[in-house]
């Protein structure tokens, strides 16, 4: 019953080919994204870290994406 | 204007849709690939093979919708000058080239079993095939263009040209004698897809639309991030 599911009536190669080629690709692609973004989100608080004590509190307080990335780092920390 | 559309504002929103979205995803998919690989029936005709039709016909849609997007930003952008729209189409152009592509692709895969040939220079298939090529000349406005001024400008260009090959695309089947076969699903009047059919499909249809907007938004927040990092000095 497998092997008749399988093969499709012939038309498996087809099929799965199909089904595969999208999933794989689209797995791919949202890997990379996650990646890219993990590393920009790093790469924001270790800029927002790198800065004084008082341009931090300033950036931190007059923006909302400065304040998410942190709250976010400090959660999965 | 639309200042409430604003990155800063949109963020958060942007982050609880992300979540919602991995949230319900897979159990959608799941339900999308039972309907598509098990419970629809095969053709008549096409046999078994008609099941690409899952996968392909929605990469061909979203791949058209986000061409269209991005035509209609470029044109809003061009007359309102809102950066936001710039970033918008940015974050689309990928996820639409991503589909296109697949849309070839995976109807290559259905065109052997069934016309005999994986390709063959027809008005459709052709006029996909360009769609493709516009959208790698619209990402590469993003990538060897360095100001930003000339890439919105450039890009726009690309997008309301590339515009032109959208109905071509749509009406292909019906201007031309193609081997591709004209539209089964009609948005004005009667389908002439069997509701057996067209319930797996608009179920898959659901899940590349869900994943297209899964990219969009991370691809979107990406490029805030990155903006608000080269600010973050100034501030």
């Amino acid at each position: 019953m497998i092997s008749e599911f399988l093969n499709m009536n012939g038309y498996g190669l087809y099929v799965w080919s199909s089904f595969s080629i999208v999933l794989i690709s689209c797995a791919a692609v949202y890997l990379r994204t996650r990646k890219t973004l993990r590393k920009y989100e790093q790469e924001f608080l270790k800029e927002l870290q790198s800065l004084s004590q008082e341009e931090q509190s300033k950036a931190v307080a007059t923006s909302k994406i400065a304040q998410q990335i942190l709250a976010t780092n400090t959660k999965t920390n | 204007m639309l200042k409430f559309l604003s990155p800063s504002n949109v963020y958060s929103f942007i982050q609880s849709l992300i979540k919602f979205i991995n949230s319900i995803f897979f159990l959608i998919l799941l339900i999308g690939l039972t309907f598509a690989l098990i419970l629809s029936p095969p053709d008549f005709i096409q046999g078994d093979s008609v099941r690409i039709m899952y996968v392909h016909v929605p990469s061909a849609w979203i791949g058209l919708l986000c061409f269209s997007v991005i035509t209609l930003l470029s044109i809003l952008n061009f007359i309102f000058k809102i950066k936001n729209f710039y970033l918008i189409n940015k974050s689309i152009a990928p996820i639409g080239l991503l589909f296109t592509s697949l849309a070839i692709i995976t109807g290559s895969l259905w065109g052997q079993p069934t016309w005999g040939t994986w390709w063959a220079w027809d008005a459709r298939l052709t006029s996909m095939l360009v769609l493709m090529f516009f959208y790698i000349l619209y990402i590469l406005c993003f990538k060897f263009i360095k100001t930003d001024e000339a890439t919105v400008k450039w890009s726009s260009i690309v997008a309301i040209i590339g515009s032109i090959n959208l109905p071509i695309i749509k009406y292909s089947v019906d201007w031309w004698n193609t081997l591709h076969q004209p539209a089964s699903i009609k948005l004005t009047g009667s389908s002439s897809i069997h509701s057996s059919m067209l319930m797996p499909l608009l179920v898959m249809l659901l899940v590349f639309l869900l994943y297209a907007a899964l990219i969009f938004l991370m691809k979107y927040k990406t490029e805030i991030i990155r903006i608000k990092k080269k600010n973050i000095k100034k501030t």
